[in-house]
């Protein structure tokens, strides 16, 4: 099976410049150095690169939107999302941890064709360790003379500067990571603009993902259409899933984009103990769980919206017999609620007593008008909100409610009384 | 709410000069607020209004500004936390795998309850949301730092080990 950002990592110094460049590291930055700018913007068009981060949406096109510097002059940036905060996703920091500077040189890339001289990596705080990781690795691509002024000796010029956020799940979203860079409460905005008209202190700016960068070395070095033709029409390459929960062997693993979910689930050795299957969320816990008739989709953005849920960022939750959905329901739920910004009275309010409901019913307290209130506030939060955390408390609630009725029944007290 | 500045600043000299160069680091000053804030909460363990109201000083911001920051991201406390601040995650992976199980160890062990710390200051424990560890699960982070999957046994390995 084809690896593209995992093919060396049985090398245990890849996180090092030497071993790197040995492996043919920085070989595409030289190569996309000496090629018009242009012409890699198609190649990642031609290569259905889609955002890794957990929307999907085409990088090329993404890129594509950035203002010309004739008609907006002035700075533009790139700025790495290394936010990962969606429970269940972990590919991000095995990637920084394993191979810094396979990000770097893709962030690199990417420099140069928006024609940014200062790029950011914002990291969560909590990957203290992984933040450390890109500062050493930063460190040596400078003493190399692959980071700062004349890269290269190609006469391009790009600092990467990191910098830390502080326990927010919502700095995760490209507008509020901007906010949280300016040194702003983490408040997303509602666009338009978008990011890459007015993105970082107003300037043009692409905010991509650690995996979605990380990939650009390679769509340079082997060409879009290769890329391309990894994956499934419209989605190209290859994914990482982070896979936990109730699973035998919990890991990252590299897929094509398009694997069968039955496929990646047996890479991870299966359900535990041979335990029937009970649901697995495909992308970490915002989005719904596929089902067991599910296990023949094909794992690619489009297929699973098709399935009525989404691939985000990977982040995949198995969940065996055992598990009990009010109970999963409650936990997703709590945490929306506890993350939750407060700038959307739909998403504040409606979060909160989405979690109060759920608890009532843990309890064996609920009352049957419960289900039919949880239906109703989820539904009016969805599409009333600025940014898709919103979204998300609806999505779970009746995401669970319609895959699991039976479970939600069951904690309504015979006697309906409450 | 407005706090002035106290006349005597509540930093050393030596950390006045790393809040100033973190309005130096990047290309506009604002940008090093909320890493400045990191570094207060690392020297004090908390951020109090003095504290944001001689940041946003330094940083030529209103106090509101600064002390909505500080009052916003998780990782900035009011309450002063353990020099060994310890979080559980009770993610869905790590609660699945009985996160709920190490609160109450996490409290017998340590002997204080969640966001409280113990009369030595050494340590203090609290929930967090998905620490990003999920295959290690239930996770434990010590100061911003993963320790990976925290059972009974590594919770009184924690407590002893620490100085």
């Amino acid at each position: 099976m084809t690896k593209v950002l995992t093919k060396h990592f049985d090398e245990p110094k890849l996180h090092e410049l030497e071993t790197y460049r040995r492996l043919g590291g920085y070989k595409a930055l030289e190569k996309a150095l000496g090629l018009d700018r242009a012409k890699i913007l198609e190649e990642v068009k031609t290569s259905n690169l889609r955002g890794l981060g957990g929307a999907g949406f085409p990088t090329g096109m993404k890129w594509s939107t950035v203002p010309p510097e004739d008609k907006v002059p002035g700075p533009r940036y790139v700025v790495v999302n290394a936010d990962e905060s969606e429970p269940g996703c972990y590919k991000d920091r095995v990637l920084i941890d394993r191979a810094p500077h396979q990000l770097i040189e893709g962030l690199l890339i990417a420099s140069y064709v928006i024609g940014a001289k200062d790029s950011f990596i914002f990291i969560r705080g909590e990957y203290q360790a992984q933040y450390e990781v890109l500062e050493k690795a930063l460190a040596e691509a400078e003493k190399a003379g692959l980071m700062g002024k004349n890269i290269l000796g190609k006469g391009f010029d790009c600092r990467i500067e990191l910098m830390r956020g502080a326990g927010a799940y919502i700095s995760g979203l490209d507008t509020a990571l901007l906010e949280t860079m300016e040194g702003k409460k983490a408040w997303p905005r509602q666009p338009p603009p978008f990011p890459t008209v007015a993105g970082l202190m107003a300037k043009p700016t692409v905010v991509n993902n650690v995996e979605t960068l990380s990939m650009l070395p390679h769509i340079v070095e082997h060409g879009g259409k290769w890329f391309a033709d990894l994956g499934v029409p419209k989605s190209g390459g290859t994914l990482l899933l982070s896979i936990s929960g109730h699973v035998e062997r919990p890991g990252v693993y590299e897929f094509p984009m398009g694997v069968k979910l039955r496929d990646a689930l047996a890479a991870a050795g299966g359900v535990r103990g041979g335990r029937r299957l009970k649901g697995v969320i495909p992308g970490g816990t915002s989005m719904p769980p596929l089902m067991e008739k599910d296990l023949d989709i094909s794992l690619d953005f489009d297929s699973v919206r098709a399935a009525g849920t989404f691939l985000g960022a990977g982040g995949m939750i198995v969940l065996d017999e055992t598990a009990d959905a009010v109970a999963v329901a409650h936990n997703i739920e709590r945490f929306l609620a506890h993350e939750s910004c407060g700038q959307c009275t739909p998403c504040r309010e409606g979060g909160f007593w989405t979690e109060e409901i759920l608890e009532r019913l843990m309890d064996g307290e609920g009352v049957p008008a419960d289900l039919e209130n949880l239906t109703r506030v989820g539904t009016n939060i969805t599409g009333k909100v600025i940014c898709a955390l919103g979204d998300t408390v609806g999505m779970v609630i009746n995401g669970y409610m319609s895959r699991y009725p039976e479970d939600f029944k069951k904690r309504i007290p015979s006697n309906g009384q409450g | 709410m407005t706090v002035k500045a106290p006349a005597k600043s509540p930093f050393t000299p030596e950390q006045e000069k790393t809040l100033v160069a973190w309005t130096k680091r990047y290309p506009f000053s604002n940008m090093g607020l909320v890493e400045a804030l990191r570094s207060v909460q690392e020297w004090n363990r908390q951020i109090l209004p003095e504290h944001a109201a001689r940041v946003a000083e330094i940083f030529a911001l209103p106090f509101s500004r600064v002390w909505g920051v500080a009052t916003f991201f998780p990782s900035f406390t009011q309450w002063k936390t353990g020099k060994h601040r310890v979080g559980l995650c009770h993610g869905l992976s790590c609660w699945m795998a009985g996160s709920t199980k190490m609160e109450t160890c996490l409290e017998k062990t340590l002997g204080v309850a969640e966001k409280t710390t113990t009369a030595d200051g050494k340590f203090s424990w609290e929930t967090m949301e998905c620490l990003g560890a999920c295959e290690q699960a239930p996770a434990l982070l010590v100061n911003d730092r993963l320790v990976g999957a925290a059972t009974e046994e590594s919770i009184k390995k924690l407590k002893e080990g620490a100085k």
